[in-house]
C-alpha cells in the first residue's frame, strides 16, 4: 500500500478530485437552473421557492449547501491550478509548429474559462446574494404569498435587474463562458472517472457538449425573456 | 520533387538547439520519409557536414524506434502511420517541412531528433511481473481466454512504445502509453493478481518522470500509429482509483 499523501498528490488523484467536484457543481447548476425557470410561472412560484430555500430546516439546509458548494469549488479550483501548472512544466521547450487534430477551443481554454467563471460567480453573488452591486434593484419590495406570508420579492428584483441592457449583456457573456467550460468538462469528467468504454464513449463525447448547450441556453433564457419583454412585473 | 526542410539541430543534451533550413532536390515520391533524410545526410556527409541524427530500426512500422514531429504532427500527416512508413508521395513539389524532436521534459533531447525515452522503460519496470507458474511450458489453451478478452488484450498490446502520444499531448502526458500497458495485462487472467498494484505503481512513476496529466483532448489517440483507444485510459483511471481506495480491481 502506498501512503495516502503520495496518492493524494498524484496527478491522477487530483484529476479525479477535479472531475468529481466538477460534476457535483454541474448537478448544482442543473438544480439552480430548474429553480430559475420558475420565473416563467410567475411571481408566486418563484418567490415561494426562494422563500422555501431560505427557510428549509430553519436555514440549516441553505447553509449546508453553501458550505458544500464552497468546498467543492475550492477543491476544483485548487486541483485545476495544480494540474495546469504541472502540465505546463511537462513541456519546457515548445514546438515551432503544432497541428491539433482532436482538441477543441473549449478543451484548450479550460483554465481561462474557469478563471473567468470565478469572477462571474463573485459578481453574481454580489448582485443577487449580497446586494453589493446594482443595489437599486435589491429585494426591498415585499411580496405576499397565497398563504398570506410576507416574503422578499425575488421576482421583481430579477425582472428589474434584467431590464437593464448592460446587466443582461454581462450575464449572457458569462453564460457563453459557462457553456465553453462545460462543453469540454462534462464528457471529460466521465472519461476521467472511467465510466466510458468503447460503446458509450461516442455517446458521452456528444452528450456532454449537448448538455452544456442546454445549460447555457437555459440560464440565458431568463434574462433574454425579460429584456425582450416576454416576462414582466 | 524539391523540398525545403526546417530541421531541429542540437549537438548534445545541454547545447542550445535551433531550426536549420536545408534544400533538397530530386526527392522521389517512392521514398519513405526516413530514406529522404538518408539522402539528405549523404549530401551533408559529402560536404563534410555533420549528418542529422534520428532514431530508426525496423523501418516497417513495428518496432517503435522512429519518431519525429513532422509539420506539427507526430509521425507526420497520415493517420496510423509511423514516420518510417510515411511516404514522400504525401508531399508535393515545393513543400516546406518542419521536423522537430518529441518535446517533453521526460524525453530529453540527446541530439537533433533523437530523444531519451528511458522514462518509458522505467514505467514498464514499475509494472513488475505477472504471477505465473514456472517449470514446463503450459499446454496450449490450458487457460481459456474469451475471444473479446483476447482481442482487447491484443488491441492494447499493439502499442509499440514510440512516444507519439506524449509528443502529441499538449500536456506531454504519457497516459495512452501507460494505459495500453496496464490495459494489456488487465485484460488477461494472468494479469489479475497484481492488477491494482500495477496500475498504481505505473501511474505514480509517470508523475516521477515529469509527464503531465491527461485533460482528455484525445490528441494521443489521433496521433497513435497503432490506433490505441483512449478507452484504455478510462480503464486505467478505474483501476487506479480502486487501488487508491484499497480495493482490488
Ligand atoms: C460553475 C463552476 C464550474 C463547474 C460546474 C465546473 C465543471 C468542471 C468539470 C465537470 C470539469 C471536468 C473534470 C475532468 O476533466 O475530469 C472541469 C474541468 C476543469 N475546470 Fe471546472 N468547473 C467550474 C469552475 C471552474 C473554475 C472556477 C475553474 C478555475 C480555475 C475551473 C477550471 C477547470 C480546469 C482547469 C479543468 C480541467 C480541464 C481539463 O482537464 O481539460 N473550473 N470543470
Ligand atoms: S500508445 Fe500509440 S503513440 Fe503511444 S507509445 Fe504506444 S504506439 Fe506510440
Ligand atoms: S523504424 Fe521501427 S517503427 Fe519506424
Amino acid at each position: 500500500m502506498k501512503a495516502f499523501g503520495e496518492i493524494w498528490r498524484s496527478n491522477l488523484f487530483q484529476k479525479w478530485l477535479m472531475a468529481i467536484t466538477g460534476l457535483l457543481l454541474v448537478l448544482f447548476l442543473l438544480g439552480h437552473l430548474s429553480g430559475n425557470l420558475l420565473v416563467f410561472l410567475g411571481p408566486a412560484h418563484l418567490n415561494e421557492y426562494a422563500h422555501g430555500l431560505r427557510t428549509m430546516g430553519h436555514g440549516a439546509v441553505l447553509w449546508g449547501a453553501r458550505l458544500g458548494l464552497l468546498a467543492f469549488f475550492i477543491l476544483h479550483v485548487s486541483s485545476a491550478i495544480t494540474l495546469s501548472r504541472r502540465n505546463r512544466q511537462a513541456r519546457p521547450q515548445k514546438y515551432v509548429k503544432v497541428e491539433a487534430r482532436s482538441s477543441t477551443l473549449a478543451s484548450r481554454t479550460m483554465l481561462y474559462s474557469g478563471l473567468l467563471l470565478i469572477s462571474y460567480v463573485l459578481y453574481h453573488l454580489a448582485h443577487f446574494t449580497w446586494g453589493a452591486v446594482h443595489s437599486q434593484h435589491y429585494a426591498q419590495v415585499s411580496y405576499i404569498l397565497p398563504s398570506g406570508e410576507v416574503v422578499p420579492d425575488v421576482y421583481t428584483m430579477v425582472v428589474k435587474s434584467f431590464s437593464e441592457p448592460l446587466i443582461v449583456i454581462l450575464y449572457l457573456l458569462s453564460m457563453v463562458m459557462v457553456g465553453l467550460h462545460l462543453n469540454h468538462a462534462i464528457s471529460s469528467a466521465f472519461q476521467t472517472m472511467g465510466v466510458t468504454n468503447r460503446r458509450i464513449m461516442p455517446l458521452v463525447r456528444v452528450g456532454g457538449p449537448a448538455l452544456s448547450v442546454i445549460i447555457a441556453l437555459g440560464f440565458s433564457a431568463v434574462p433574454l425573456a425579460i429584456i425582450l419583454g416576454f416576462v414582466k412585473i | 520533387m524539391n523540398l525545403r526542410l526546417h530541421i531541429w539541430r542540437q549537438a548534445g543534451p545541454n547545447d542550445m538547439g535551433m531550426l536549420k533550413t536545408y534544400d533538397i532536390a530530386n526527392v522521389s515520391e517512392h521514398m519513405s520519409f526516413l530514406e529522404m533524410l538518408d539522402v539528405l545526410n549523404e549530401g551533408l556527409i559529402a560536404k563534410g557536414e555533420i549528418p542529422v541524427a534520428f532514431d530508426h530500426d525496423c523501418r516497417e512500422g513495428i518496432c517503435g524506434t522512429c519518431g519525429m514531429v513532422i509539420n506539427g504532427r507526430p509521425h507526420g500527416p497520415v493517420a496510423r502511420t509511423t514516420a518510417c512508413q510515411l511516404h514522400m508521395r504525401t508531399f508535393k513539389d515545393g513543400d516546406e517541412i518542419y521536423i522537430e524532436p518529441w518535446r517533453a521534459k521526460a524525453f530529453p533531447v540527446l541530439r537533433d531528433l533523437v530523444v531519451d525515452r528511458g522514462s518509458f522503460d522505467r514505467i514498464i519496470q514499475k509494472g513488475g511481473y505477472v504471477s505465473v507458474n514456472t517449470g514446463n511450458a503450459q499446454d496450449g489453451n490450458a487457460t481459456p481466454i474469451s475471444k473479446p478478452d483476447a482481442d482487447r488484450a491484443m488491441d492494447a498490446a499493439a502499442c509499440i512504445g514510440c512516444g507519439a502520444c506524449v509528443a502529441a499531448c499538449p500536456n506531454s502526458s504519457a497516459m495512452l502509453f501507460t494505459a495500453a500497458k496496464v490495459g494489456h495485462l488487465a485484460s488477461l487472467p494472468q494479469g489479475q493478481a497484481e492488477r491494482s498494484s500495477r496500475a498504481m505503481e505505473m501511474v505514480l512513476q509517470m508523475d516521477a518522470e515529469g509527464f503531465g496529466s491527461c485533460t482528455n483532448h484525445y490528441e494521443c489517440e489521433a496521433a497513435c500509429p497503432k490506433g490505441i483507444s483512449a478507452e484504455f485510459i478510462a480503464q486505467m483511471n478505474r483501476d487506479f482509483v480502486t487501488s487508491a481506495l484499497g480495493g482490488k480491481a
